[in-house]
Order: C-alpha cells, then structure tokens, then sequence
C-alpha cells in the first residue's frame, strides 16, 4: 500500500492541491524536479525551510509566483548589509551613537565595551533575519555558522568580519568559502592557525578542515587511514598552511585594522607529501598561495561535495539519510555540485525543486532549531518594528536573543563546539537533541510571552499584534475558518478533528460558534472600541497562545 | 505545598481562623505554632460560561409579580419554585443545591457585577478573570496576582521541592485565566487525573506512521514526561476514593468528583477551577413548559454536581479545607424576549458552598421595575473585586492592604466566612487510632504502632514548623496492626511529629527526639 496515499486520507485534507504532493508516483523520490501542482502548501513548506519564516500575505505570494519565480525570488542575490552600529552605548570612546564600530578601534579595558557590541551583532544579526524578505539568505549564513563555527573570539570586530564573510557567500561558492575560511582572522584565532608555524606546527585547522569542513573522516580502514584521508595528510596539511596570523585583535590603534597576513618566515618551505588517498600528491613551496592550492586538492575529490551535501540535506530536509536517500538524492546532487564547481546555489536549488523535497512524507518531520522557532513568529507574525528608534530596536532585539536563543540552547555566535550543533551531527537522534525537560518549557513560556508580555527594552516592546495578523486572514469572522487558516499557516499538516474542536473550545469556550461571529463583527464594525477590541484579542492570545504551544509548531 | 511555606513566601502576614475567631492580634510566634499542615485551603471555582440568567436561578419572591409582567414566558410557577426563605426561592433544579442550603453549608451574594458593566462575553470574562476595573485591560488573573507574590520567579525552577504541585488546576478545559501571572500562567490544565496529557500535547490521536508522525509522537512523550507535575498529580488521585455517588452523563461532576479526589489524596494545590458551558440562553432557554428545557437542565447538572462533592466532601473529611464559588462574566435581562430567552445582561447572584461559609444571603432581593426597558438588566450591589478580596481575607488569610494592592484600592470586606460548621458524619468515622510511637522521647530507633483497616495509609514525619521531612509510608495496606521501626538518624534533637492519615481520619503524636551522646 502506497502509505502517502493512505496518509492523505487519513489527514482528510480539503484542499485539493494537497492530494496530488500526498501522492508521488515513486514510494521513494529521488531528485528528480517535482512536477506536480504547487500549491499554498508547497509553498508554505517551501517557505518554512528555505527561509525564516513568512507572513501569510508572502506565503500565498509564492503560491502565485510558482516554483520557477519562486526560486529566483529565493535565491536572488542580496546586497550587503549596512554593517551593525553602536546604538546607545556612551562609553565607546571610538563609536559615536548611530555609527558602525566595526571599522573603529577597540579596547578590552574598557568597562561594558565587549558586551556592548557584542549584542550589537548579535540584535543586528536578527534584525537581517527579521526584515529579511523572500530569501534563503540568513539561513544560508546560520548554515555556514553552523557547518565552519567560531565562538569565543573575544573581539566583536573579528566575530563581524567573519559573519560577512559568510553572508558574502551564502549561496556562493562552497571551494571559494572555504579557502577565505581558511584564512579569515577569527578562524585562525578560534583553531589555532595563527599558531602555526614551521617550527612549532599546530595541527588543528588542518585537522578540522578535512573532519569537519570539506571531505568528512570516513571509515578507519588501516593504521590512520580514514578512508578520504590519513593521519600523514594531517600533518603535512598542517605544513602547507602555516604561516597564517591575525592582527588587530583587541588592538585600540585604528591604524591596525582586523585582517589577516602571511608571513613567510613562519612558513614551512619544504615539499609537502600527501597521502594515496590524495593519490600521493606533492606540494611544493608556493608561500601564500599554497593553501589555496591545497584547497583546489581537496575539493578535486567529489566526496567533498556528497559530504557537504549530506549537510545541506540535514539543514533542509530530515535527518534520515537512508541508502536509498544517499543514492537518489544525495549523489546526484552531489553531482551538480562538482559539475558546477562547488557553486552552491544549482544543487541546493535541484533540492528546493525536487520531488524529494515536496514528498509528504518530508512535511514536517524537521523539529525547528530555535533560531527558527524564535524568528520564525516574528517573521510570521510580522512584529512591527517601525516605531522602534535606533537603541529599541538593538535593544529589544537583545532581550527577545537572551530570553530565547541562550536559554533554548542556540546561541548565535557561540555554537558548543567545532562540530557546530549537535541536532545536526550527532545520532541518532538529531534534532531531536533541541527537546529536553530544560528546552521544552521555555519553548511553551516563549510562545504565551511573545504573544502577552512580549520582548521590552528600551521603552519599547516588541510583541505579536494579535487583531493585525488575523486581519490579514480571509475569514476571520468564521470560528471553523478562522482554526483552519491558523492551522495552515502555523503547523506543516492538517490537524485532527478533535484538536480542531480542542481549540475551538478555547476560542469559544462553552458558547455557540455564531458568538464568535458576533462578537468579532461588533468589533469590526466598531474598530474604536478599545473594549471590544480587547475582548477579541484576548480569545484570539488564548487561541494563538494554544496552538503555538502544540508540538506540531515545533515542526516544520 | 507547606502551607507555612506558602504563606511566608507570599510575603503576607497571617490572620488565622481558630473556631470561628480571627486572631490577626496575636502575636505571630503563637500562630506559626497553631498551623499545621493539614489546614491547607482549596478554593473551587465554578465558571458558568455564557452569562447566566440569576433571576431564574435565584428568583426574589417579593418582586415575582413584576417579574410575571417582563419574563411571563419564562418564569417557573411560584409553586414549583423551592423556597428558601428572606422572600427567595431556587429554580426547581437545584433541589441538591437546596439541601446543602438548608444545612448551613452555603451562601449566596446577591446581584454582584461590576460598574459600567459590559455586555461581551469576552470582555466581561476578562474582566471576571482579571479583576481589573471595565474601565482598564489588565493581562494577569487576580488569583495570579496572588501567586505571584509569593513566586516572583514562577515558572522558572517549579515544580521544586517546596512547591511539588502546581499551583491551580483546571478540569476539562484550559489554563484559567484567573491564574495567569506576568511572565506564566500558574494553573496546569487536566481532563484526566489519571491519564494526564491531552492538553499540553495538543492532541492524543495517535500519530500516523510517517516521520512526521513519529517526531510528533516524540515531543508529545518529551512534553508528558516533562510536565513533572503530572506523577503527583495522578499519585493524589490514586491516593484517595470518592465516598459519594456522583450524577453520570454531568461533565461538571465528573470534573468536580476529580477535584474531591485530588484534595483528598494529598494535593497541594489551591485553586481548582471547573467549567459547566450553555449559559448563553438567547433562545429556548426554556420550553413551552418553563420548568422544561435547556435552563433546567442546566440548573439539574449544576445542583447534581455541587450536591454530591460537598456530600463526598463531608465523606472524605476534607469539607473545612474546601469553599467552592461559582461565577459567570454576566446576569441577562430582565425582560425576557420572544424566543423564550434572555440576553445579555448585567449583574447575578453568586453562590458559595462550604462549611465554613457564612451562610444565607448577603444583599437584597433585586429590584424589579413595574415596566422594565428592553435593555434593562439587574443592577449592581456588591462590586465582584469585594467578594474576591474577601475571599482572600478570609480564606487565604491575605492582608487588607495587600487585597488592595492585588485588586483595587477601594477594596470593602465583605463577611463571607464564618465558623466552620462541620457535618456529624465527618466526624464520626475517625476511629480512635491507636497510634504509639515508643519510646518517646528517643535517641536512635522508635517503634511506631497503629491499627488501619484495608485502606490507604500516610505516614509522614514532620518538624515542628510544619515542614514534611519524610513520608514513611504511602500506600494501600491490609487491615491490622502494623509497626515501623524509624531510625532518628540524622534528625537534630528537637520535637518532631509523626502525621498518620488513614481514609478516614487523621493522627499527629508528637515525638522528641534526644541528641545521640
């Protein structure tokens, strides 16, 4: 029996662009381009993966559009952003309010300087997640944070550069990311690198950047022999790379800017012998151009492209990579990725547009990191920061990042290790690893506070608008209705009756369904009443409030 | 929870109630030695979603003629009115209710709203729910309000030691408003003590069988065992049986017979809130026969199922800790309308049931007038903000001036409480139990003796401020004599009491513990 079939009667669905993505010719898809209708649910699945989230005004926007302007819309590129400002601290003797510290000089010694941009970063970090539009972008650059991480670079200006650095390639090109990574200044710091030296080599980076970066330890098959590489192209590695420093760290000259450089004297200058595994390659001296070379070695083997998009496909689709899912979806998409040269954007696009990435049975099962669950109300609910002056905005940002990301355990620039989170390496259970009697409260206590208390600091409050967003339904008057919509565009499938009438019980408790209509036409055609008005959003929290505390919000 | 603990921690001083007399003058040493753990209060709210039609609930026999004249087609015969005395009368479905009245055991409060009363249902339930005036919306409960106090960092660490149980329960329905706090809601919502889950998991359907499905099924079974409240709250209700015979086919008894069970079975909580739903009688409130119909029928459910919890109350020996108050976001009209129903109106009788309760009427008959408007509804006598401050007072024991600061500033006390009249049946089954620690005072081990019959048996050991240092035994034994022996180790020497609670009845001997030489 065919079970997404049988899944789509079970689900009961109304819709009938549903029935043809709940039905696939194949039991198993592969990569093959997905023809079948697209739908407000193939869209609203494809905006919940590929982006932050989406209001529902942009979710039916992409259903018109169809998946071709879709994708171009997705994955167009995007300028870069004006970088993060000093937005209200008065004792940066070198950032004036409103400007940008990135470029200024820094000093460890003064009071509540680090902290001060730090949460600059990190406030202007969800910001570009909040205002972003249509766009894969911001979770790109998580994806990057997460598959080369930094953490405890205590300098905000290298932690910046960094963080543009894989803005700049979001959707670029994998070969050419790494080998800036290779050498970016809070890399060199985070593993080591600027340690590294002919004489005193520190293996780290080198280690690291064949484990976990680019082609991945397979099976240990003989004596330090990890299947893609062995210990001794380790060690050489390690040579072909030294050399590499950073300046500028805490330094308050603003002469000496955050960068990188090489020097040659601490390079090892000999030839350098690769293992069989890299089919005995010698590299000879080539001073600072020899660890993009390296880089051109390693990324020649295609296990580089399957290992990284084994990542891309735990970021975007499941954390199941079955042999027939490393057969059908992963080599082929592999594939694209060398015969482009590792630029990311065609393989990871074949992925948005496959069969594979609409088939039913990968709707929903992906338990939202807590960026994503966090950014993915405010983005959906579209929390309005336009009254917000310069320091609320920062300030408010930083509030809702301590009250959510660092108690839900994903802290953005500081992920727990060089493996990055462990929901996206560690088995078997994955995502899962975000759920825990620690975790799961808070995830209740966020979505009742968003709604209620919402983030303050500052004199400003950001918070969902409760009447606003159900506006911009189409029949909100309609209890049933109303549920329905919610359900579409809260949860990534259908609901049972009986949570159906489970949440009607909240909206309407022990009253008939026309109060509602009632009650909400009063207020609709006495917008002024601050009474009435408050009457409706106050059933509509509890409704909201409910729904979002339901585990099939945790999903995506 | 300790209710020692309960109270010191909400900051608030503590008048206590000792046969019927406040003691607020006394000095506080004398009254942290007169509380135990077992005067722990329950406070059972009962809302009445929809607006309930109190004329026709309470009907004010000195106004029926004018009522005749503005609700003729709804009005119950005077002569199957149940009359109750003070010129009053109840709907002929709560003959139970009628009972509780005539023991004693219950009091009503005539026409309570509030002013410049609102006429949504969703407004006006906040407002209920808040306790906030028509005129301000304010995001917390008044019961919250009260929590939080005492639990300014609530929910962060709870459930803990202190604090084991949540703090409010709702049976069948979810989280109360009214114990909504600033940063979390402080009632945990239950259909099934004994299968605790539906509501915080968003569902029980079983999950299909795709990877979905499975993930959903994960963060249900994550968010069941996470809710650390769930084990004692089920342990309570498996703790204690219900003595009385609850109506079947009455959602609201049923709710209510969990409540009596999870106080009886040692939960330490102290807000219950039930709900009976239909109160939005716009049309056929009553059939062409006004004893008939869906008013009746809801005055039937609500009479079966307050008359047997007070009755197993009683039964089980808890009914001093427990006053139950019903509530509903408004009164209807006095003019009925033409399709043998009311609508929206202003204020409504509330009733309270206990044995401390003061009992009888508290304010007027309302007044009806000779030709009452269409719009007409009963007006205003007790601000509700005074019946929930009082309640406060009296049986949580809070200060006037914190009532004040939780409610408003106007805050009138209104006797509500009085001595605890406790039925006869609740007292003769305690047995004398025979219960002997010996010796005593001791240093090292102690034997300590009773007799139970096959029954559920708790033995605890507390100190001498009431706290519970450890439960010896929790469970169902055979009937007989039974004797544990209790090591002191680790006790410091001071006065200890052992706490025996039998299914019906209760023991405390105190015990002395000498330092080991």
């Amino acid at each position: 029996m065919d079970r997404r079939a049988t899944l789509s009667k079970m689900l009961g669905r109304k819709n009938s662009d549903v029935s043809a993505a709940a039905a696939p010719s194949a039991l198993v898809s592969g990569l093959a381009p997905y023809t079948g209708p697209f739908g407000f649910d193939q869209a609203a699945h494809l905006l919940r993966r590929a982006t932050f989230g989406a209001t529902y005004q942009q979710m039916k926007d992409v259903t018109n559009m169809g998946l071709d302007v879709a994708m171009d819309e997705i994955f167009a590129a995007q300028p870069m952003p004006d970088p993060p400002v000093n937005p209200n601290f008065t004792d940066d003797p070198y950032t004036p309010i409103g400007e940008t510290w990135v470029d200024k000089a820094y000093s460890p010694n003064i009071a509540g300087l680090a902290g001060s941009r730090d949460q600059s970063l990190k406030s202007w970090t969800l910001n570009l997640i909040q205002t972003e539009g249509i766009s894969i972008q911001e979770k790109m650059v998580l994806f990057w944070h997460n598959h080369f991480p930094v953490a405890d670079i205590n300098d905000t200006r290298f932690v910046y550069k960094y963080s543009a650095l894989l803005r700049q390639f979001a959707v670029g090109n994998f070969k050419d990311l790494t080998k800036e990574i290779a050498i970016d200044p809070a890399m060199l710091r985070y593993l080591n690198g600027n340690t590294n030296t002919a004489a005193s080599p520190n293996e780290n980076f080198a280690r690291e950047l064949l484990e976990l970066f680019t082609i991945g330890k397979g099976p240990l098959v003989g004596p330090s022999d990890y299947t893609n590489y062995t210990e001794q192209d380790v060690v050489e590695m390690a040579k072909v790379l030294t050399g590499w420093r950073d300046r500028g760290f805490n330094s308050s000259n603003p002469a000496i800017p955050v960068e990188s450089y090489f020097t040659t004297a601490r390079h090892n200058q000999t030839t350098k012998q690769l293992s069989y595994r890299f089919n005995d390659i010698q590299i000879p001296n080539m001073g600072d151009q020899e660890y993009a070379h390296l880089l051109d070695i390693i990324f020649s083997k295609d296990e580089c492209a399957k290992f990284i998009c084994r990542k891309l496909y735990l970021w975007f689709i499941y954390y199941d990579i079955s042999q027939q899912v490393e057969d059908e979806v992963i080599a082929p998409m592999a594939q694209i990725l060398v015969d482009n040269d590792y630029e990311i954007r065609p393989a990871l696009e074949a992925l948005l547009r496959s069969e594979h990435f609409y088939d039913i049975l990968n709707v929903g099962p992906m338990i939202k990191n807590p960026v994503d669950f966090t950014m993915g109300v405010f983005k959906t609910f579209d929390i309005d920061f336009s009254q917000a002056n310069l320091e609320q905005l920062y300030r408010s940002l930083w509030t809702t990042f301590r009250g959510t990301l660092t108690p839900m355990q994903m802290p953005y620039y500081d992920p727990p290790s060089v493996a990055g989170w462990k929901a996206y390496y560690q088995e078997p259970v994955f995502y899962r690893h975000w759920i825990s009697s620690v975790t799961l409260p808070i995830r209740q206590t966020y979505t009742n506070r968003v709604l209620v208390q919402g983030f303050s600091n500052a004199g400003f409050t950001a918070r969902v608008d409760v009447l606003k967003f159900v506006a911009t339904l189409d029949t909100p008057e309609i209890a049933d209705d109303l549920i329905d919509e919610l359900v579409k565009i809260l949860f990534p499938q259908p609901i049972t009756q009986s949570q159906h009438d489970y949440l009607k019980g909240i909206l309407l408790p022990g009253l008939p369904d026309y109060e509602w209509n009632i009650e909400y036409g009063d207020y609709i055609n006495n917008p002024n009443d601050i009474n009435l008005a408050n009457a409706i959003k106050s059933k509509l929290t509890n409704l909201l409030s409910a729904m979002m505390s339901m585990p099939e919000f945790y999903l995506s | 929870m300790k209710r020692r603990n309960f109270i010191q921690s909400a900051g608030l001083s503590l008048p206590l109630l000792l046969n019927g007399f406040k003691l607020r003058a006394m000095p506080k040493s004398s009254i942290f030695s007169a509380i135990s753990s077992e005067n722990d209060r329950v406070l059972v709210l009962i809302q009445l979603n929809g607006g309930n039609d109190g004329l026709s609930m309470i009907t004010p026999l000195d106004q029926y003629d004018k009522l005749a004249n503005a609700r003729g087609n709804i009005l119950i015969p005077q002569g199957s009115l149940l009359d109750v005395g003070s010129n009053q009368a109840f709907h002929p479905g709560l003959a139970g209710i009628k009972s509780v009245f005539d023991e004693g055991k219950m009091a009503v409060v005539q026409a309570v709203g509030y002013p410049n009363q609102n006429r949504s249902h969703f407004r006006s339930s906040d407002i209920w729910t808040s306790g906030s005036p028509a005129t301000e919306n304010w995001t917390t409960g008044w019961l919250g309000r009260y929590f939080q106090q005492g639990q300014p960092d609530f929910p962060i660490d709870y459930p803990n030691a202190e604090y084991p149980d949540p703090f409010a329960l709702t049976l069948g329905g979810n989280v109360t408003e009214t114990c909504q706090g600033t940063a979390a809601n402080f009632s945990m919502a239950i259909n099934d003590p004994f299968n605790l889950n539906p509501l915080a998991t968003g569902g029980n359907d079983v999950p299909p069988s795709t990877p979905y499905g499975d993930e959903l099924a994960f963060l249900r079974q994550s968010i069941e065992s996470t809710n650390a409240y769930s084990d004692g709250i089920t342990e309570a209700a498996n703790s204690a049986t219900n003595m009385a015979t609850y109506p079947d086919d009455n959602n609201l008894a049923q709710q209510l017979k969990n409540v009596a069970l999870l106080i009886a079975g040692g939960l330490q909580t102290k807000v219950y809130v039930v709900n009976l739903g239909g109160f939005d009688t716009h049309a056929g409130q009553v059939a062409l026969d006004p004893t008939l119909g869906s008013y009746p029928a809801l005055m039937e459910l609500l009479s079966g199922a307050v008359s047997a919890f007070q009755q197993d109350l009683v039964l089980l020996g808890i009914e001093k800790r427990v006053m139950t108050m019903t509530f509903s976001e408004f009164g209807r009209r006095i003019r009925s309308n033409d399709s043998l129903g009311t609508d929206h109106g202003d204020a409504a009788p509330l009733m309270l049931f206990g044995s401390c309760v003061r009992p009888g009427f508290t304010g007027e008959s309302p007044e009806i007038p000779d030709n009452p408007e269409v719009q007409e509804a009963v007006a205003m006598q007790y601000d509700f903000r005074n019946v929930y401050g009082s309640i406060l007072m009296d049986w949580f024991e809070v200060e006037q001036a914190d009532v004040q600061n939780l409610l408003f500033p106007d805050f009138s006390y209104i006797p509500l409480v009085d001595g605890c009249n406790v039925s006869a049946t609740s007292q003769l089954p305690v047995p004398e139990l025979a219960f002997t620690p010996y010796p005593n005072p001791f240093s090292g081990t102690v034997n300590v003796s009773f007799q139970s019959g096959n029954e559920h048996v708790r033995l605890s050991l507390f100190d001498g401020a009431g706290q519970e240092l450890k439960v010896l035994i929790n469970k169902r034994l055979d009937a007989g004599e039974h004797t544990i022996i209790f090591d002191s180790d680790g006790l410091a020497s001071g006065s200890y009491y052992f706490h025996l609670r039998l299914e019906n009845g209760r023991q405390k001997t105190k015990l002395v513990v000498k330092a080991r030489g």
